[in-house]
């Protein structure tokens, strides 16, 4: 029963944390000045009147890390990891402008016009993507190699294909409709939430309507009696992997979009490090098993409320890393079980005190 | 027989209150200097609980323990370590990827100019091995050895720490009938050092063969201790489920029709080192018994079946459909199902809950696209766990929470549901107790009666004799004879284990 108690609340009362430590980071940025929680309708160019505000400024700016870490809750959950989506960011941004751009020596200047057809640059980046994340998938599922070396070869190789993608040029466009990716609006919001929005829907959905959630928590907790049961898990394995290269390709758009540009060298930089913390301040565990997308929605949100309080207060460009790490130590020492543990027995004894119950 | 009267260790009024439930009330227990004690009782009665207060896992509610004349408080298992109080639990808790020596020596290790002493490691290891009988390389991983050996290993970790209580919970339900003598001996000898010993198990037989006196607790209360020679072996079944024997064992095999149409056929099949070449037959509503050592291909035959190993020659058909499995899910989707020996590794998904556990392998053939409706789900799952009496409060429950014996039963839930024509059981009663074992046998039976066949491996010979209609007894990696259920009697079969030339006599 003890047990019970401990195991069954490790989820919910890790998300628990979560929850408080993002509130506390929200609570210090509004002491320090108020306007860092207001939202007000501002007018655009255009006419149009849209939300404006830190916390709006947060939700869009995370809006990259939540999606590639919406797949990389599933990579975990099944017992791996996924080092490549960062440079899985910059190919999937490096394919689409050399669809816009296709080549610049024919076409020197940046403008409102795509060479090749719009669809293609959005769907040729999501499908070279997915792909690459099933070659993630088949090398860990099928030759049963450790997912940390079978993704760091598209780690590295995956930046190399995006420098031959555009020559190692930095192609730059001005087409509106792929610059309304990131830039644009609609519900009054940025349109990467309303992307992120989507997202996590869809996987909510797929997970959770269908049985795919339970088969991956299933093949994450005890992979061989997953088996005996009948789950086939290296096709589980390889769907999570094409959805997590799917999602990249879609921040991959988003970034691209954001900087009108591709960057091969920086697009997707730490970007595996920033999904996986956010997957596990979740509250999912890295050893495999249950999984919480809530929780890592709300992980991605307190890394990205970080970086904005830190730039919020104009810390030292060089400082900024230092600082966003010490926040981070903070809440994932919260975290801990010890340190749960502790404040779970002061709870417990202060209610048995006050029960007056005779404890050996 | 001497019992000694010198007072090792003593516990009074042990209490421990779990939410909703007692789990041990006013239970006094007392162990003497050189003397073997069996603690026995169901699944449920308490016996774990109190051994966990014994080894400080559990922090008790009320009541003391005495050691060696003085008072002790144990907040953890590494104080109890330190008291010199060693356990050895009933699944094996090692690390498979060590090597054996690693593993009696992890955590202490000798250290010599800094570094690890591992000439010692090897060498002291090595010897404490060979000293319960065993002669292996303790250099390879664990992992390389079956169950028994790493049984003996984990004793051998908790002999080397100058113990002066030994724990046994339950270390004899993986070994074989050698095995199971060696590690009596080492018993033995400990005894005469003047160790107590604590020895938890389900084999009655056992316990009249080793023990000088044995408690026995119900429902977390204490019923009585005796010397060995006090109570005769039914009294002690009765007074441990409260309840006549006779009543439990009234079993009636399945009947079998000899007209009944072949619903599995396999024929040649074989992995080589692993089983030589095995065909068999099973018809509709037959129970078929497998007997014979650990090791001699039981089990391998099983995953040969149902394709968790995949077989080198040799084919299986399902009402005269050839299988072809690739892997166990072609197996279930033509009608099989298989439970296997590990609970713990291949059974239970132990983080997942009751229900998940139970709609596991109907949604694994199914597909994860065409997901069971939460309402189709719980039916489900309550369905079975009243139909096997699984004791829970609900079906959200975790199932690594459940006792083994509900554990056990979890898992035959998730075949049962599959409805399959052929269920095989690699033994299913291992490290359960008495009530639910017959529990689990007269399902057995049921299921048979109403037209599924079954194959059940079991190292118990008279469950096996109990319920089968038909026996194949395995040696050396191959059938080493079948025999009819009917009018078979023990005998007949270890001689067939144990011999060739007398076993094709027996026949």
């Amino acid at each position: 029963m003890k047990a019970k108690l401990n195991r069954e609340t490790v989820v919910r009362s890790k998300l628990l944390w979560a929850v408080i430590a993002e509130l506390l980071i929200l609570l210090v940025g509004f002491i320090m000045r108020p306007d860092f929680l207001s939202v007000q309708l501002m007018t655009l160019a255009d006419g149009s009147r849209v939300l404006f505000g830190t916390p709006i400024d947060i939700l869009n700016r995370s809006a990259e890390i939540t999606i590639i870490a919406m797949g990389m809750t599933l990579v975990i959950a099944l017992g791996g990891t996924d080092l490549s989506v960062g440079a899985l960011v910059a190919v999937s941004g490096a394919m689409a402008l050399k669809f816009l751009r296709w080549d610049v020596l024919e076409y020197p200047t940046p403008g409102d016009y795509t060479v090749m057809p719009y669809f293609l640059v959005i769907l040729v980046p999501l499908a070279v993507c997915t792909l690459m994340g099933a070659f993630n998938g088949l090398l860990i599922s099928k030759l049963g190699m450790q997912p940390i070396i079978a993704t760091l070869i598209l780690m590295v190789a995956g930046r190399g294909i995006a420098q031959i993608t555009t020559n190692g040029k930095q192609f730059t466009t001005m087409y509106t409709p792929f610059q309304q990716i990131a830039q644009g609006y609609f519900l009054k919001l940025p349109m990467p939430i309303i992307i992120t929005a989507v997202v996590i829907l869809g996987v909510a959905l797929f997970t959770r309507k269908t049985s795919y959630g339970m088969f991956v928590e299933s093949v994450g907790v005890n992979p061989n009696a997953s088996r005996v049961s009948g789950l086939q898990s290296s096709r589980i394995i390889l769907i999570a992997f094409m959805i997590t290269g799917f999602l990249s390709g879609i921040s991959g758009l988003i970034y691209s979009s954001r900087i009108s540009s591709c960057d091969s060298n920086n697009a997707g930089i730490n970007n595996e490090m920033n999904a996986i913390l956010a997957v596990v301040i979740g509250g999912t565990s890295m050893s495999g098993g249950k999984f919480s997308l809530t929780g890592t929605v709300i992980g991605s949100l307190i890394i990205q409320t970080i970086v904005t309080l830190v730039y919020f207060f104009g810390v030292v460009s060089e400082a900024i890393m230092a600082f966003e790490a010490m926040i981070i130590a903070v809440v994932i020492v919260l975290q801990s079980e010890p340190v749960r543990k502790f404040f779970a027995s002061r709870k417990r004894s202060r209610a048995s005190a006050t029960g007056g119950a005779v404890r050996a | 027989m001497c019992l000694s009267n010198d007072v090792l260790l003593k516990m009074t009024g042990m209490e421990i209150e779990f939410p909703g439930v007692k789990a041990l009330d006013g239970v006094d227990f007392t162990l003497r200097r050189g003397e073997i004690h069996a603690l026995l009782g169901e699944n449920g009665a308490g016996k774990s609980t109190l051994i966990k207060c014994l080894t400080g896992v559990h922090r008790m509610d009320a009541g003391s323990i005495v050691l060696d004349g003085q008072s002790i408080r144990l907040t953890s298992p590494q104080d109890a370590q330190r008291l010199g109080i060693s356990t050895v639990y009933q699944e094996v808790n090692l690390c498979p990827n060590l090597t054996v020596a690693e593993n009696i020596f992890i955590g202490r290790q000798p250290m010599r100019r800094g570094g690890i002493d591992w000439k010692t490691i090897n060498a002291r290891s090595s010897e404490l091995m060979r000293r319960m009988g065993m002669d292996i390389d303790v250099t390879l991983p664990l992992s390389g050895y079956s169950i028994a050996v790493q049984q003996m290993v984990s004793i051998a970790r908790a002999v080397d720490i100058n113990a002066k209580v030994l724990i046994l919970d339950e270390p004899t339900s993986s070994l074989d009938d050698n095995e199971v003598r060696r590690l009596f001996d080492v018993m033995r000898e400990l005894k005469k050092q003047g160790m107590g010993i604590i020895f938890i198990t389900h084999f009655l037989n056992q316990v009249f063969e080793v023990c000088d006196r044995i408690t026995v607790l119900r429902n977390g209360h204490l019923v009585n201790e005796w010397g060995i020679t006090d109570i005769s072996r039914l009294d002690l079944v009765t007074s441990m489920i409260g309840k006549d024997m006779n009543e439990i064992y009234n079993l009636k095999k399945a009947e079998q029709r000899g007209d009944a149409p072949v619903v599995l056929a396999a024929s040649g099949l074989g992995v080589p080192g692993k089983v030589e070449s095995i065909s068999l037959d099973v018809r509709e509503g037959e129970l078929v018994g497998f007997a014979g050592l650990l090791g001699s291909g039981r089990t391998e035959t099983a995953e040969m079946l149902f394709c968790v190993q995949r077989p080198a020659r040799g084919s299986v058909s399902m009402r005269g459909k050839p299988v072809g499995a690739r892997i166990p899910l072609d197996s279930i989707k033509r009608r099989m199902a298989f439970c296997p020996e590990d609970r713990k590794r291949d059974g239970i998904v132990a983080d997942l809950s009751i229900r998940e556990n139970i709609v596991l392998a109907v949604q694994a053939t199914r597909g994860f696209m065409k997901p069971m409706s939460m309402a189709e789900q719980q039916e489900l799952a309550d369905k079975y766990i009243r139909l096997l009496s699984i004791a829970t409060p609900d079906a959200e429950k975790k199932v690594g929470e459940l006792s083994g014996g509900n554990q056990q039963k979890v898992i035959l839930a998730r075949w049962m549901a599959t409805q399959p024509d052929l269920l095989i059981l690699d033994e299913p009663t291992r490290g359960i107790d008495v009530g639910a074992k017959a529990e689990i046998q007269r399902l057995m039976l049921d299921m048979c009666r109403q037209g599924m066949s079954i194959i059940f491996i079991s190292s118990e010979l008279d469950e096996i004799i109990r319920c089968s209609n038909r026996i194949i007894v395995m040696r050396d990696l191959q059938k080493a004879a079948e025999l009819d259920g009917e009018g078979c009697d023990q005998s007949a079969i270890l001689s067939i284990i144990a011999d060739e030339e007398t076993g094709r006599e027996a026949v």
